[in-house]
């Protein structure tokens, strides 16, 4: 079960891994992210302008009045 | 993240059109065949179930690709596609003889700023908020 010759093998792929892998240069972030992550989490939820409100109500009233645009309206959706 | 944008913009735009065909389509067949709804919609049904989901996938593609450059809100770019796809939805009508009611010309005035609002709105909230989650927004 323990054969001798496999007792190198760990080592010789660690170095043979080392040699592929070249080292990771600058791996920590130029600059501190985690205050702009903070500041992404406290920002108020982005809120729907009044206009798309307005566009929203002309779009429901106008299908209820003219209730015939429906099945064209579905046909190109 | 940057990997297959294009396939991620294509996925994010079927996906509305898709998943409301579902209930267009569940609609339209109990219309149809449980209150013998008398228009045969089954003949052009091609256009809302093939064409209009993969023009909106092509449609995502082409604002992820062109946004650079053109400068517009995602929610003006969607509101450009109907005025592709009514041209289109028409043709594919005419070409397969289907009789379109006279109601329908009748409402066009109607028809055509309710159809640009309800596209501005879905591409402004809907096809934009999966753009974000797909992290192409």
């Amino acid at each position: 079960m323990n054969d001798p010759r496999h007792d190198h093998e760990p080592e010789a792929m660690k170095k043979l891994l080392k040699t592929a892998v070249s080292p990771i240069k600058d791996a920590e972030p130029r600059r501190d992210l985690w205050p702009q992550m903070l500041r992404r989490l406290e920002a108020a939820p982005s809120r729907v302008p009044w206009w798309d409100w307005a566009l929203l109500a002309g779009t429901v009233a106008a299908v209820f009045l003219f209730p015939s645009v429906l099945p064209a309206l579905l046909f190109h959706l | 993240m940057n990997k297959h944008v294009y396939l991620r913009a294509y996925l994010a735009g079927i996906a509305i059109p898709t998943i409301f065909l579902l209930f267009v389509m569940t609609g339209y067949i109990l219309l149809r065949y449980s209150l013998h709804f008398p228009v045969p919609i089954e003949r052009v049904i091609v256009f809302p179930m093939a064409l209009v989901p993969n023009l909106w996938g092509l449609w995502n593609i082409a604002f992820v690709a062109w946004r650079d450059k053109l400068h517009l809100h995602i929610g003006l770019f969607g509101m450009l596609l109907p005025i592709l796809l009514a041209p289109l939805g028409f043709l594919v009508v005419s070409l397969l003889d289907f009789a379109i009611p006279h109601a329908f010309l009748s409402i066009l005035p109607v028809l055509a700023p309710v159809a640009l609002a309800v596209y501005y709105l879905a591409w402004k909230y809907l096809v934009n908020g999966l753009n974000a989650i797909l992290g192409i927004a």
